[in-house]
């Protein structure tokens, strides 16, 4: 699978910052891979993102050293209308993401597609599209202020995903909402994975991204502390003390192996744990 | 199918004019008015006085008449204060009318004053009207695609339908934190005092909010690609009726005679 972002010892600090936001990071995003990205609070996961998307330093200013690459090209080369082509950017606040002009929610998904020009029969088959798969198609003529926190999040959401972009960043989609919006939006992320799309989440939910990530990539203070497959990271103890949760199952499955059971490996999803320890009953059993 | 179903139809022949028609006519009755203000019989602009009632009568053919009398009150009340302050203190030779309080007191209406504010109160009340007949027959954003189209620029518009969506929001939003004040025991009702005390410091969390959230506002208007270089389309388009070319016609027709009349009135 390709290389889709590149960051090659990227240094990052906002501007008059006395210290930088990111620091050294290194790593490679690869396509239809979905990427969670953890870390307590501050530690520069929304920084990272904002590198990524290309939002830093041309739009915060500050200062970057190291090299950002986009399929391969420095990330300065491309213009804006470029990036939002390629990717997508669903922020916390789904309050902030409603464009405040558009008097429906059909006309509000509208407008990305609207701003590219795209001719209006086909802004309208792929509007509906996009309403059906994030469930808000029912709500097409309210007034996208009169939604609930979860449906306005689905819109944001909708409202990106009808450009169609490659890579979606999604940053603590769900911080602002119930478990119920928390789950409608989830269901949608698990749509995304079933596209094959290139998918970087920042969650604090680690249930959620033992779930459905591949890879994890653990901030502290600004540095990539631990990155690779997520049942590697998922499982090690030693980031409890970076203030990083790790998944229920996980932190189950270790006290589990302190107790002498012999597990053969530290599960981080129930459907795991529940293989686990089944197994583990059988072994006894015989 | 959505592009026929955001169409916006009136019913009315007159309200369902071109939003830039209904400008033209709004501007060519204004300068009407302003020709007809310089003709004066013994001082007082009678005919500019005349002409306030073409607008009811508009609003009326239009019809938004009830919706429009709740503003052209509005409008009335504060063109009757102008007249009443400027007929009062504008002081000039002649009085047209005194009387007398207690005393020696008297109150005088000068004839220079009446002059000047019947002049500058009708000129008010007809322009004001018109743009509320303007602003009651045409919906923001059909005034806003219809200026774009002609090439004012998307940001401008924008600015303008963000703006009048954001006080709807500001207003919600602060019925919500002056409840939320009132249930903590905060006073919001009561005098003027009492109830400014109780404004200010709802406003600072107002305020803060919408200041803090702009970054996410542009960052996500650019993900949205709102600021790409390529030509908009819009879903929601204003269509003329194809009644513009009479409505225009009539509307030349009558400011010319009014020109000519001027005229004419000047020369003989
Ligand atoms: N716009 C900004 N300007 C200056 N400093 C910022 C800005 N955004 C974040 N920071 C700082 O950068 C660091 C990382 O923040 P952030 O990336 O938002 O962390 P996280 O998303 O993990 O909570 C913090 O110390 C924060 O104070
Ligand atoms: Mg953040």
């Amino acid at each position: 699978m390709g290389v889709v972002i590149e960051l090659r010892n990227v240094t990052y600090s906002y501007p008059l910052a006395d210290k930088p936001a990111i620091k050294d990071v290194s790593l490679k995003v690869e396509e239809g891979k979905f990427y969670g990205v953890i870390g307590k609070n501050g530690s520069g996961k929304t920084t990272l993102c904002s590198i990524i998307r290309g939002f830093a330093p041309s739009f915060f200013k500050g200062e970057l050293e190291g090299e950002v690459l986009l399929y391969g090209k420095p990330m300065s080369e491309y213009d804006q209308g470029e990036l939002a082509l390629h990717m997508g950017y669903v922020f916390q606040n789904p309050f902030n993401q409603i464009s405040g002009v558009k008097e429906t929610v059909f006309e509000e998904v509208a407008f990305g597609l609207e701003n590219f020009g795209v001719p209006v029969e086909e802004i309208e088959e792929r509007v509906m599209d996009i309403m059906k798969l994030t469930k808000i198609d029912h709500l097409a003529e309210q007034h996208p202020f009169e939604l609930s926190g979860g449906q306005q999040q689905r819109l944001a959401l909708a409202s990106i995903l009808v450009l169609e972009p490659d890579i979606m960043v999604i940053d603590e989609p769900t911080s602002q909402l119930d478990p119920e919006g928390t789950e409608s939006v989830f269901e949608i992320i698990s749509q995304l994975k079933k596209a094959r799309k290139t998918v970087i989440l920042v969650e604090h939910k680690v249930d959620l991204i033992a779930e459905y990530a591949d890879e994890i990539f653990v901030l502290n203070d600004g540095e990539l502390i631990k990155s690779g497959d997520k049942h590697d990271v998922l499982t090690d103890v030693s980031l409890l003390d970076h203030g990083v949760q790790l998944p229920q199952m996980a932190v189950l499955g270790h006290r589990l192996r302190k107790r002498g059971l012999n597990l053969d490996y530290i599960p981080i999803t129930e459907k795991e744990a529940k293989d686990v320890i089944g197994r583990l009953i059988y072994r006894e059993a015989q | 199918m959505w592009a026929e179903k955001l169409r916006i139809r009136k019913n009315n022949v007159i309200a369902d004019l071109y939003p830039l028609t209904k400008l033209w006519i709004a501007a060519l009755y204004a300068l009407c008015v302003l020709i007809l203000g310089t003709m004066k019989i013994d001082g007082y602009p009678v005919y500019m006085m005349a002409a306030f009632l073409v607008v009811p009568i508009l609003a009326l053919l239009s019809g938004i008449f009830k919706k429009f009398l709740n503003v052209y009150k509005g409008i009335f009340t504060l063109c009757l204060f102008i007249l009443v302050v400027q007929a009062l203190l504008i002081k000039s030779e002649e009085i047209v009318w005194g009387f007398k309080l207690f005393g020696n007191f008297t109150i005088n209406v000068y004839k220079g004053g009446l002059q000047k504010g019947l002049d500058l109160s009708f000129n008010i009340m007809n322009i004001a009207s018109i743009l509320a007949w303007f602003f009651q027959t045409t919906e923001n954003k059909e005034l806003v695609y219809a200026l774009e189209k002609k090439g004012m620029s998307p940001k401008a518009s924008y600015v303008f339908l963000s703006t009048l969506q954001m006080i709807k929001v500001l207003q919600h939003n602060s019925r919500v934190i002056m409840n939320a004040q009132q249930a903590r025991g905060v006073e919001t009702e009561g005098n003027l005092f009492v109830r400014a005390r109780a404004f200010l410091p709802s406003m600072v969390p107002l305020i803060m909010g919408s200041i803090a959230n702009t970054e996410e506002r542009v960052l996500t208007l650019e993900s949205k690609g709102f600021s790409v270089k390529c030509k908009k389309t819009h879903i929601f388009d204003v269509v003329p009726s194809g009644n513009e070319r009479t409505a225009m016609i009539i509307a030349v027709t009558i400011t010319i005679l009014v020109v000519v009349w001027r005229v004419l009135a000047w020369v003989l």
